[in-house]
């Protein structure tokens, strides 16, 4: 077994230093389809990549001399997949406290930035590449604000050659807008106390208070470093939120409920904050004020079950159709942590999920790749199957929104990946078990 | 000074109440004359009397006579003038806690993992569970029934004000602790020597279905455990008679213990209990359980009214128990904001708006009602919350009756009390006014035992303050009945589905463009399209373009349990029984009818080795809990193996109870498996009766094939070891449930003839799965083994479909074999292929029809049958939540004109009044990611 697999290592390495030497040849993909995410999908397909680059995307491209051509007969090509904010990569095992990079402590956090902690070797992340995933949007958890994140290209020999593009966004969760009106535990003195509706409503007008004066705070240091006096100090908490400031980089904010969503707008148009709402459970409820605003969504609430007995049953199901059609921008995502992190492979069936309740098919495959892209100010590199665009592609038996289909193949600028993973290493072990 | 001032008390408490005899030594007060004339009242002697004017003449402490307006009074009569005023039988209240603090049991969700128990638990012999208090008792520490109200109680004076204030003369005072909490004491509500004021001791039995919440009180921790604990105190205090009676007559056997618990026990039981036990079951659906314990342990019951009753009133109407009925009404909080009333449910506003109609409501049940003022946060509130339930459709006669004859006729003191009678105890409650039920009149004093009471300071009139109350008391009900919303949507007796590419999951494959006839619920033929047969259908479904599957089978579902999915607090609790929990009032069962479902197992979480009872259930929508289980189902248990079941994931905290390694585990079946052989050879051999022990009787339900296991599952050796194991003991293992890693030891799995009950995906979240891989499914159904894809989820339950497309994806099952992860294998497994799992003719009619091919994600839901009946069609699905959404407005705009302004926001006190979530909602949503460990 031991031999196996060092072999199996070795052709790897060797495939990808053939790959290194041919990366600036031209090679032409030939395929049953392609899916541009701009335009009409393209039968048959031809990608021309040169330099890690997509040169011409067509029906047939020209051929430079020299060009290698690469037959995927019955195959169809789509951009690689993006996933939107993510805790892959700092998790393995969400039940092994060892293994968890998710979540810091404290409450303002705009320092901590994801993209250094991402373990390049987690084999959560080599199973979210096997179903098409080429990169990801990490993103910390914890506190107020919990940092920042980057995009990571889900291949690669470290942090430094993942990290696709840093930081993208300034994480912001949003206080919880919930008051309780359950009874007080009589009969449990021990348990914590009650407070009146009065005090948690002082209490929450605090924590939206708090969140101004740090953006006040900051944006008070912004001016002071301008001026440059002698007597001005850096520090590095505020060096790293100036980028997120007044008509700077997006903050994404992570809000759930309607409330939270309606104050969350309100605050970043007062602001002038660049804003994207993240997570975005009751969306659907307020689509024309998110159109109005023009802020993007990226909805992971998707497969979550309706939080009232009045809700339809697929209320989430159609969410995406519904901000669609109000014009709302649209990502799909499935929520941070671990959990999820391991499950990120199901991320086309989002999408899957959303174009059988409504939101148009194109719409539903843009939600998953160009969007993203998009959202993150990325899209002149990644995203969509267009001449100029960096090489990442994958090649799909079967049409990528249906379970039963298989990701073939996937190259991330130009360069072809592996798409073996701890499950087809112990799936072909145990397939292979002789039998009694 | 002490020694004189003493007695000189002590004939102070005395002279209030009557003591006809001996004559006070000197120098004390003197005892006032005892013969009174009221005279110029109305008097209403008794329920359905509209009272006439007349004189209530009373002797030394005892109605004497009731005179006609100008009789002559008695010539040594005391003549007290009452015109204006209203003369009713003094107000009986039958359930005052003993303690002051006491509320209502928790109605809310628990989270019943945490426990820190030992290994001794009840079934473990020598290893009795801490008593919780010194002395002998039940081995359960919550379980005290010879605990009795009548040895400790004194009157307390400040709480007696309040009672007579509002007319009150008696109550029935009832402990309020634990889950069998002893007997009440039945007592005047006047300030006197105790041996006076207690009429009658030990006047019920008290149950609580009350589960500790979060608080750590070990076993039981959980709703189905609280039951199980009941029935297994009420076997053993059988078993302690008959253990008795064989001691006697051999005097040399074993001695049988002393256990004064399960003597108190005794005469709340059959054949003919002499006592009354009242339960407490916290939730509509509960009322119906305590009415099947009372039938299993013949008990003769009496249930408190938990305010939850309008969600199910044909199971208050079952139980056939009378009612003592609280008069809780939810306040509506003062929310700063308009947009916080988005987290106000529909069901917490439903509850809101029928509290003040529970006493009318179980009324047109046929149910007798006694009222109480039990559960008010604020007594204070009780006439005015009975002006609300009066102008709720309570009739005044039935609340004078639920005030007076029918306590006194529960408490069995109807001799004494209830009704205006000659030779009864003169407790009279008056009223200056129209009459009790009118907000402008006042009570102005009660006599209890010939002696007036007037409150001090004087009552005011029961008119409530504008900001506590609503604007009108008297405006209409707007919320719905949830059985409104819920049931079979068409009940054809012929139905034919016609043109449909049908899925059979059997032997005749897939048949494109293949009608199917059903008949009274049943599959009569199917064939291909049109298919021949005799006479009329009374419903024709055109299905066209659709795709037809049986409905769908979860074998492992937690979607409808209430009151808690572990009973974590012990390593075996096999005696627990999800059967007694099945929530039908969750909207789980609309959401997964709508993704095709039909049968689902609801099974015991994965806390401990030997879990619970788990209960196959249908998914028949309206149904009560009873109507949903699968009648023909064997019965089954959870068992589970590894990190779970050791606590690894518990916290630091738990580290003694074992097992805490896989070493343990196996070690702890063999001995609970040694023990339950043990236990069915004593029952057969000859000699002294054996305790029956319900969680060997399960345990020997396994062995003896009557049982069969669900055990959760990792890693291949546990799950090796623990296949040995059992067939060390001569069982078959019906499934290995999640069986990560059953895929390497898929051949033995297959040659134990184990099913595996899978997930699709599920990887990573702990240590023991990081080795699972999504091939496992097809690898395990290649080796020979019966696979099925099951949710644990109460979100992949609504498209288990998808779910067994994955086996397409991953090992490249052909798409009708994965089909059957989903439908046919999960029948066998459950042993319940016979009648469902596949479209075979003489099966029952339960089906899932698709827009689509069924692994397709393009695909929907769009009817589902279940024995012919249609419970789900996607085209009708929108006008249900229309209607429902329309009931929450209609509701908000109520509560929202109702509610107090923002600032007069009401104090704590006042709080415990507000929403309250029911049992049967508290486990509906909420994203459950992290959920898994214990499940």
């Amino acid at each position: 077994m031991p031999e196996e697999r060092l072999m199996r290592t070795a052709l790897l390495i060797l495939a990808w230093m053939h790959a290194l030497c041919v990366w600036a040849a031209p090679v032409v993909y030939r395929a049953a389809s392609a899916h541009p995410m701009v335009g009409e999908p393209i039968t048959p397909a031809e990608l021309l990549v040169e330099g890690g680059k997509l040169i011409a995307v067509g029906k047939s491209v020209a051929r430079p001399a020299g060009a290698r051509v690469v037959d995927l007969p019955g195959l169809h090509l789509y951009p690689g997949l993006i996933a939107m904010p993510t805790s892959l990569g700092l998790v393995e095992i969400s039940g092994v406290r060892a293994t968890l990079d998710t979540t810091e402590a404290g409450e303002f956090l705009p320092e901590v930035e994801a993209w250094g902690s991402v373990n390049p070797d987690s084999e959560l992340i080599a199973v979210a590449r096997a179903n098409g995933i080429t990169h990801a949007l990490v993103a910390p958890m914890g506190g107020r604000i919990s940092g920042q994140s980057g995009l990571m290209q889900l291949s690669g020999w470290g942090v430094e050659s993942m990290t696709a593009k840093k930081p993208i966004a300034l994480h912001l969760y949003w206080p919880s807008m919930e008051l309780s009106a359950a009874p007080k535990s009589v009969k449990d003195p021990a348990g914590p106390k009650v407070k009146s509706l009065k005090e948690q409503a002082n209490d929450r007008a605090e924590r939206l208070r708090a969140l101004d004066r740090f953006f006040d705070d900051a944006q008070a240091y912004q001016k002071a470093r301008v001026a440059g006096l002698k007597d001005f100090r850096r520090v590095p908490a505020w060096e790293s939120v100036l980028p997120f400031l007044k008509g700077g980089q997006p903050i994404m904010v992570h809000a759930q409920e309607a409330r939270q969503i309606t104050a969350a707008l309100a605050w970043a148009k007062r602001r002038g904050y660049s804003m994207i709402l993240v997570g975005a459970r009751d969306a659907g409820s307020l689509a024309p004020l998110l159109a109005e605003h023009k802020v993007p969504v990226v909805f992971d609430a998707l497969f979550e079950l309706p939080h009232h007995d009045e809700h339809a049953a697929d209320l989430h199901f159609r969410t995406p159709g519904v901000l669609h059609r109000a014009g709302v921008p649209m990502a799909l995502c499935l929520p941070m942590g671990g959990w999820a992190a391991s499950e990120l492979r199901n991320l086309p069936y989002l999408a899957a999920q959303a174009a059988a309740n409504g939101l148009p098919r194109a719409e539903a495959l843009k939600s998953i790749t160009l969007r993203p892209a998009q959202f993150m100010g990325d899209a002149t590199r990644r995203g969509s199957l267009e001449a100029g665009k960096e090489a990442t592609f994958i090649a799909v038996e079967g049409d990528l929104l249906d379970i039963r289909a298989q990701v073939r193949r996937m190259w991330i600028a130009g360069v072809e990946v592996s798409l073996e993973s701890r499950h087809t290493r112990l799936y072909d072990r145990y397939k292979n078990r002789p039998r009694p | 000074m002490f020694l004189l001032w003493w007695p000189a008390m002590f004939c102070f408490l005395l002279r209030l109440v009557a003591a006809p005899g001996e004559l006070s030594p000197a120098g004390q007060r003197p005892e006032p004359p005892g013969v009174h004339a009221l005279v110029g009242a109305r008097v209403v002697t008794r329920p359905g009397d509209a009272g006439a004017n007349a004189t209530v003449i009373v002797r030394h402490g005892r109605i004497d006579a009731i005179l006609k307006a100008g009789e002559a009074l008695p010539t040594d009569a005391r003549v007290w003038d009452m015109s204006g005023k209203v003369i009713y039988a003094g107000f009986i209240d039958p359930y005052l806690p003993e303690t002051t603090a006491a509320a209502p049991i928790s109605n809310r969700a628990t989270t019943p993992i945490g426990a820190t128990s030992g290994i001794a638990f009840p079934g473990v012999p020598q290893t009795r569970q801490d008593m919780g208090a010194t002395g002998p008792g039940y081995e359960v520490a919550r379980i005290t029934p010879a605990y009795r109200v009548a040895d400790k109680y004194a009157p307390r004076e400040k709480e007696n004000q309040t009672l007579r204030a509002l007319g009150f003369t008696a109550a029935n005072v009832v402990p309020s602790a634990g889950i069998i909490r002893g007997t009440s004491a039945f007592v005047l509500l006047t300030e006197a020597d105790p041996n006076r004021v207690i009429v009658k001791p030990d006047v019920f039995q008290h149950v609580a279905f009350e589960t500790p919440g979060d608080r750590d009180e070990g076993y039981p921790g959980s709703l189905m455990g609280v039951i199980a604990t009941v029935r297994q105190a009420f076997l053993d205090a059988r078993h302690q008679v008959a253990a008795r009676v064989y001691f006697t007559a051999h005097p040399q056997s074993s001695r049988p213990d002393f256990n004064p618990a399960l003597d108190a026990l005794r005469p709340a039981m059959g054949p003919r209990p002499v006592l009354p036990t009242v339960f407490e079951p916290g939730s509509a659906l509960m009322n119906h359980r305590a009415r099947l314990l009372s039938d299993e342990q013949e008990l003769s019951p009496i249930l408190v009214a938990s305010g939850q009753e309008w969600r199910r009133p044909e199971l208050a109407k079952a139980s056939k128990a009378p009612f003592i009925v609280p008069l809780h009404q939810p306040e509506l909080p003062a929310f700063p904001e308009k947009t916080d009333w988005q987290q106000v449910s529909l069901n917490e506003l439903r509850d809101w708006d029928w509290a003040p109609e529970i006493p009318a409501l179980l009324r047109r049940q046929g149910l007798t009602v006694a009222l109480t003022t039990y559960a008010l946060p604020e007594r204070e509130a009780f006439r005015s919350n009975l002006r609300r339930a009066l102008d709720r459709g309570l009739s005044e006669d039935d609340a004078l009756g639920a005030l007076t004859t029918v306590p006194a006729t529960l408490c069995g003191v109807e001799s004494q009390m209830g009704t205006i009678e000659k030779g009864k105890l003169a407790n009279l409650t008056i009223v200056e006014g129209k009459s009790y039920f009118d907000l402008n009149a006042t009570v102005v004093g009660v006599w209890i035992e010939g002696r007036p009471h007037f409150p001090e300071p004087p009552a005011p009139s029961a008119k409530p303050s504008a900001k506590s109350t609503p604007k009108s008391g008297s405006e209409a009900r707007v919320a719905a009945s949830p059985a409104d919303y819920r049931g079979p949507l068409a009940t054809p007796r012929r139905l034919l589905i016609r043109n449909a590419t049908v899925w059979t999951c059997g032997p005749h494959g897939v048949l494109p463009r293949a009608d199917v006839l059903v008949e009274n619920g049943l599959i009569k033929a199917i064939g291909k399209s049109p298919l021949p047969f005799e006479g009329k259908v009374e419903l024709e479904v055109d299905a066209q373009g659709f795709h037809l599957t049986p409905g769908l089978i979860d074998c492992h579902s937690h979607s409808m349990i209430l009151g808690g999915v572990n009973e974590g607090t012990l390593p075996s609790t096999a005696m627990v029984r999800i059967g007694d929990v099945i929530n039908s009032e969750t909207e789980n069962i609309f959401r997964q009818l709508a993704g095709g479902l039909t049968t689902a197992n609801v099974l015991h979480g994965s806390a401990n080795p030997i879990g619970g009872q788990n209960a196959v259930i249908k998914l028949r929508h309206g149904e009560p809990p009873e109507g949903l289980k699968f009648a023909e189902a064997p019965a089954g248990i959870k068992f589970a193996l590894g990190e779970n079941v050791k606590q690894s994931n518990w916290g630091e905290k738990h580290t003694t109870r074992f097992p805490q390694t896989r070493m343990g585990v196996r070690a702890f079946f063999v001995n609970r498996f040694t023990a339950a052989q043990q236990y069915r050879a004593a029952q057969a051999a000859d000699g002294p009766p054996v305790r029956p022990n319900l969680e060997l009787e399960a345990l020997v339900e396994i062995l003896e094939g009557r049982r069969w296991i669900h055990c959760h599952s990792y890693r291949q050796d546990e799950i090796l070891v623990f296949l040995r194991t059992m067939e060390q003991f001569g069982i078959k293992v019906a499934t290995l449930q999640h069986v990560l890693e059953g895929y390497k030891v898929a051949d033995e799995i297959a040659k134990h003839g184990a099913g595996a009950s899978a997930f699709s995906d599920w990887w990573a979240y702990k240590f023991e799965v990081y080795d699972a891989i999504p091939h496992a499914g097809a690898l395990m159904h290649q080796r020979g083994a019966v696979v099925s894809f099951n949710s644990d989820s109460s979100d992949l339950a609504r498209r288990l479909n998808l779910e067994a497309a994955k086996a397409v994806k991953y090992g490249g099952v052909p798409e009708a074999e994965a089909l059957k992860f989903v439908t046919i294998n999960p029948a066998r497994q459950l042993r319940i292929d016979r009648w469902v799992g596949s479209i075979e003719v003489g099966k029952h009619a339960d089906l899932a029809l698709w827009s689509d091919a069924p692994l397709s994600t393009a695909a929907l839901c769009r009817q589902t049958w279940i024995d012919g009946k249609l419970y789900y069609d996607r085209d009708r699905a929108p006008e249900r939540f229309v209607r429902l959404h329309a009931e929450r407005e209609r509701l908000l705009s109520k509560a929202q004109a109702q509610a107090p302004a923002g600032e007069s926001s009401p104090g704590d006190k006042a709080r415990g009044a507000f929403f309250r979530r029911a049992l049967e909602s508290a486990h509906d949503t909420g994203r459950c990611y992290e959920c898994r460990r214990n499940d």
